[in-house]
């Protein structure tokens, strides 16, 4: 070969290696950050199936859709719809149709379809939106009154009734879908009185007091509510069989929201306004919904959404992004979180390790407790979750969430003993000598009866933040002498493991916890801690470390038809106590809901904190979030 | 031997290839003696600080402070916290709020001041401004509070008991600190990465770990692909067509592929830099078996060798004396270019998560893929990742330098 040919291929191949890493880290991909929350707490959106064949649209539409939208009507949303929608089915678990069919205890998103009220998480409030006024309870708690809005009407005209309310609750129970199995072990019935009224009774234990009133409260701010007609006439189509009612693409559902289906491949998922919506009646908005157009491409991971979002493609981001301040600050892009400054969010959810304690060396107390209190929480913060989470010395730990609301519900001086603000790595070594567990053959890891102190901490592979935090709690192993591996599974194989009912993988995980709610406290304290998930597989509802205490099971029998503020707070109290004491897991992090970020190169108006609307930081679409979308406006 | 030596380093390439690997070397021998540390410490609490000297603003205002008068000391003040586009926005927003465009000189700064503090009001909501833009502006008034009043900054202390203030020290605005005299200050080359690792420090250790990696991972490569190859090549027949068969297999299996199951398999557990080398050795000689086989092939009938068959040489001593000197610096070459691969494939088994852990060792792939979870390509952090491409760039560019350096000396078609 001659010496200059030798020369250029040298130069080529160098150039070539640079690319081939660039690839190479292109090629890895850091699939969705968790959409924390009980939205991704349903397992069936972690499995989308096949989409069936129906699913193709028509020529027209297709070339439609094809035509870009116009810009200007157009709201486009990144970071929450992953893969191919599926279906559109209100009845179904599998739509993988996540903008609008995403049912959750902070609000569920009702762009489609449509629940009684919209919860508030900045206040724990209820406005109403199929229904008409306040919820009435009588005076034991064990049946509510709900009236229906004489405006609300279904997108084929005729209006909801009582009726509907009812049969989607009969549905949901009889083929056992998720929100019927979250429901009927609270709920004993929905009947229509007439045709405006509906009528809740919450199921009964044997005392004759109503098991959760707190349940039935979530029902109504959670559960879509479905036209009657059309579920009968999905029922005697797929022969009242009930997984194949839940299978139904429903293409042809009836809905009462103000947007609906104009187009979706796996590229894109685009709903286009009805314009003919109930709602713009003076009764509930006065006036439409601004875009015309609610797009969501499809992206391959976080930082292709992310480059969409920088570059103004995007409008409304959910999804993590580290040093999100650096967007405006250091690029001067026109991008705004809920709040100018950090933690930049409303954090209402916990995303916390769990000790998988059927690991016999972690039910030693000193050892969960050492762990707990040498891991470096702050640098979690700030270098993890890039300082969007308030920190632990600002919120002390417990099971409550920074929110006001949720603070006042315990008495924070009687646990502030308990409370630990980490990186004790002096403390946690004392714990340990103190217990006997040392260091007895000098390879610098203790042992805890001759065996070795070595466990896997696990999390998701491509959830940054989670594997960062993680990294930190293996650090703080290393420390104080237990030997703390990391592993990063894919999402599906670490939840569903996690979820079973044993497993003996993952000694320490990360899983996030319930987020505001109307159940909370309660539901965070049961997500935390409660044993009626031990020993059931597919559990999503939490305990995944599968803890058990009585008294913490007799509290949560308590809680909720307690009236007494003084006696709720004892019990609060009591169930913080018991969590700091045992430890059975440790929270790593305040963390939003949803994350939201805008970006106003086209549109303006989105909520931001103290602008006196009210408006839940929660993508324009959940719970109370969605009036967000009647206050847009272009930038001019 | 030493005229091999001597004809090795006149070839230009050898010796520039050479040159570039032996700096390498040097510096992860050398920079950690220099500077000692754990390479992993998370120092920074907060990801992706820029490089430069950071000196402690605790220390630097209890140490001692000369008064010095710089010219355009206030010109450079105002200037890092007011730039021109800075004076321009203020002036929109000034418009907006009704100063009439005459009023407003932008490179008046006393004045411009003057009417931003008199006019300002964060709770105002100018027509037509997104939320992003009234943020800035936001931003832009804390950032001028108390800039140019020229009055002194006390630092007071605060009791922890009864939350009292006492007056500490005053600070004029022509007060200096010389830097050496500030007890403590840290110097990041290379910036800190996503966990407030040293970069610099870290990258050392990254290197230092990938040769290592790359060199057992060689070693055990060559060594199987060598013998493998001579005795495929030497013995003939039933045992070059089994060895041959073996060989293929590897060979169709896609080597990347065997190497992210076998790493899966073993577990993050297990997976310290000896095993993953240990795993890319043994996946990697294939090629090696191949081109030995046919060397040998070639050789095996040359007069020489037939004598010491005739001699009653063993087997043994045949291959080693008899053909292994001749294939010798095809085999040193080889052995260069699986090193090389080898610290290439433990950078893309760490990309994707198969590599050693974090928190026991650096190496290079996991410094990249780092890097790439925390965006640092689109937040332009470049030093957490561009260096760690020119290190690995450099590492293969040199070792395939020397390779074509040695091809040159060895292989007679292509001396000049």
């Amino acid at each position: 070969m001659k010496k200059r040919t030798m020369k250029v291929l040298a130069l080529f191949l160098s150039v070539l290696m640079i690319f081939g890493m660039l690839t190479a880290c292109k090629t890895k991909e850091p699939k969705e950050t968790p959409t924390t929350g009980q939205e991704a707490n349903k397992p069936e959106e972690e499995k989308p199936t096949e989409p069936a064949e129906e699913e193709a649209p028509s020529e027209d539409e297709k070339e439609q859709a094809e035509n870009e939208l116009p810009r200007e009507e157009t709201l486009y949303f990144a970071g929450q719809q992953w893969g191919a929608v599926v279906g559109w089915n209100v009845l179904g678990d599998g739509n993988n149709n996540s903008m609008a069919l995403a049912a959750s205890g902070s609000g569920s998103r009702t762009i489609m379809f449509e629940t009684l009220y919209m919860y508030n998480m900045l206040d724990a409030s209820y406005t109403p939106l199929l229904a008409d006024g306040p919820y009435i309870w009588n005076d034991d708690m064990t049946e509510m009154t709900v009236k229906i809005k004489s405006a609300a009407k279904w997108s084929d005209g005729t209006p909801v009734t009582a009726d509907d309310v009812a049969y989607t609750f009969e549905t949901n129970a009889k083929i056992e879908n998720n929100q019927g199995l979250a429901f009927a072990p609270y709920i004993e019935s929905v009947t229509a009185v007439d045709p405006q009224t509906v009528l809740i009774k919450a199921k009964l234990d044997d005392s004759g007091k109503p098991v959760n009133p707190l349940q039935v409260q979530q029902f109504i701010v959670q559960v879509y509510i479905g036209q009657k007609a059309w579920i009968e006439t999905v029922e005697t189509r797929n022969n009242n069989d009930a997984t194949a009612i839940k299978n139904d693409v429903a293409e042809d559902v009836v809905y009462s929201g103000p947007y609906h289906k104009y187009f979706a491949d796996d590229t894109k998922v685009v709903y286009v306004r009805d314009d003919n919506y109930w709602g713009k009646d003076a009764s509930m908005w006065g006036k439409l919904p601004v875009p015309k157009y609610l797009a969501h491409a499809i992206y391959s991971d976080n930082a292709a959404a992310q480059v969409a979002f920088e570059a103004g493609e995007v409008d409304v981001d959910q999804q993590f992004i580290n040093n999100v301040q650096d967007l405006w600050e250091k690029k001067g892009l026109p991008i705004s979180t809920y709040m100018a400054e950090a933690p930049y969010g409303i954090c209402v959810n916990m995303p916390t390790a769990w000790y998988n304690l059927d690991n016999p060396a972690l039910q030693n107390a000193a050892i969960r407790k050492a762990i707990a209190i040498a891991v470096d929480y702050d640098k979690i913060n700030a270098n993890a979750m890039t300082g969007q989470s308030p920190t632990f010395e600002q919120v002390p730990r417990s099971c409550m969430n920074p929110t006001d609301g949720e603070q006042a519900t315990f008495n924070h001086d009687a646990v502030k003993d308990l409370q630990w603000v980490g990186n004790d790595i002096d403390g946690a070594k004392k714990l340990l000598d103190d217990a006997g567990i040392k260091d007895t053959d000098g390879d610098g890891i203790r042992e805890l009866d001759g065996k070795k102190l070595s466990f896997i901490a696990a999390c998701p592979d491509g959830w940054s933040d989670w594997q960062a935090s993680i990294e930190i709690v293996a650090a703080a192993g290393k420390n104080i002498g237990i030997e703390i591996t990391t592993q990063y599974p894919d999402a599906n194989t670490f939840q569903s493991t996690v979820t079973s009912a044993k497993q003996t993988d993952y000694d320490i995980f990360m899983m996030w916890t319930e987020s505001a709610s109307p159940t909370q406290p309660w539901g965070r304290v049961r997500n935390l801690m409660s044993s009626e998930f031990n020993g059931k597989d597919n559990n999503w509802s939490g305990n995944y470390g599968h803890y058990s205490n009585d008294r913490i099971q007799e509290l949560l029998k308590k809680i909720p038809a307690e009236t007494d503020e003084a006696k709720l707070k004892d019990y609060y109290t009591e169930c913080v106590e018991i969590y700091l004491t045992d430890i059975p897991s440790f929270s790593l992090m305040y963390r939003p809901d949803k994350f939201h970020a805008v970006n106003e190169s086209v549109w303006t108006g989105f909520p931001e904190a103290g602008d006196g609307l009210n408006i839940p930081p929660l993508d324009c679409t959940d719970g109370y979030g969605i009036a967000a979308l009647y206050n847009l406006t272009l930038v001019q | 031997m030493k005229n091999t030596i001597r004809q090795v380093f006149h070839s230009s390439k050898f010796v520039v290839g050479f040159a570039i690997f032996a700096a390498v070397l040097l510096l992860i021998i050398i920079y950690p003696l220099l500077y000692p540390g754990d390479p992993l410490e998370m120092i920074g609490l907060g990801s992706f600080f820029k490089p430069g000297t950071y000196v402690s603003v605790y220390d630097a205002i209890d140490t001692e402070s000369g008064t010095m008068k710089l010219p355009d000391a206030n010109a450079k003040r105002i200037a890092n916290k007011l730039s021109e586009e800075d004076r321009e926005a203020m002036k929109v927003w000034l418009v907006a709020a009704g100063v009439s465009e005459e009023e407003i000189d932008t490179g008046d700064t006393d004045r411009l001041l003057a009417l931003w503090k008199e006019k300002y009001d964060p709770s105002i909501k100018p027509k037509g401004m997104v939320m992003a833009e009234r943020n800035y502006y936001k931003r832009l008034n804390k950032n001028l509070e108390g800039a140019l009043n020229a009055s002194e900054i006390t630092v007071s202390e605060k009791d922890p008991e009864s939350g009292e203030m006492t007056e500490g020290k005053t600070i004029s605005d022509t007060d200096y600190v010389n830097t050496k005299d500030v007890a403590n200050k840290v110097t990041l080359p290379l910036g800190t990465d996503n966990f407030g690792r040293d970069v610099l420090k870290e990258l050392v250790s990254a290197t230092k770990t990938s040769l290592f990696i790359g060199l057992i991972a060689g070693v055990i490569a060559t060594f199987i692909g060598l013998s493998l190859g001579l005795l495929a090549g030497y013995i003939g027949g039933w045992a070059d067509d089994f060895i041959m068969f073996v060989t293929n297999l590897f060979t169709v299996i896609p080597g990347f592929v065997l190497l992210i199951l076998i790493s899966y398999a073993i577990g993050q557990e297990q997976r310290g830099p000896a095993v993953v080398a240990l795993v890319i050795g043994a996946t990697s000689w294939p090629w090696t078996t191949r081109s030995v086989r046919s060397q040998v092939i070639s050789l095996r009938n040359r007069d020489h060798v037939n004598l010491s068959k005739l001699s009653g040489h063993s087997l043994i001593r045949i291959i080693l004396t008899d053909i292994l000197p001749y294939i010798a610096s095809y085999v040193v070459m080889a052995l260069i270019l699986q090193i090389s691969s080898a610290i290439l494939a433990e950078a893309q088994l760490s990309m994707i998560g198969l590599g050693p852990s974090t928190t026991k060792d650096a190496t290079l792939g996991l410094m990249m893929s780092w890097a790439m979870l925390y965006s640092a390509h689109l937040n332009g952090s470049w030093w957490a990742y561009f260096p760690v491409l020119l290190i690995i760039a450099l590492i293969s560019f040199s070792l395939n330098l020397m390779n074509t350096g040695l091809d040159q000396v060895f292989n007679p078609t292509l001396r000049d």
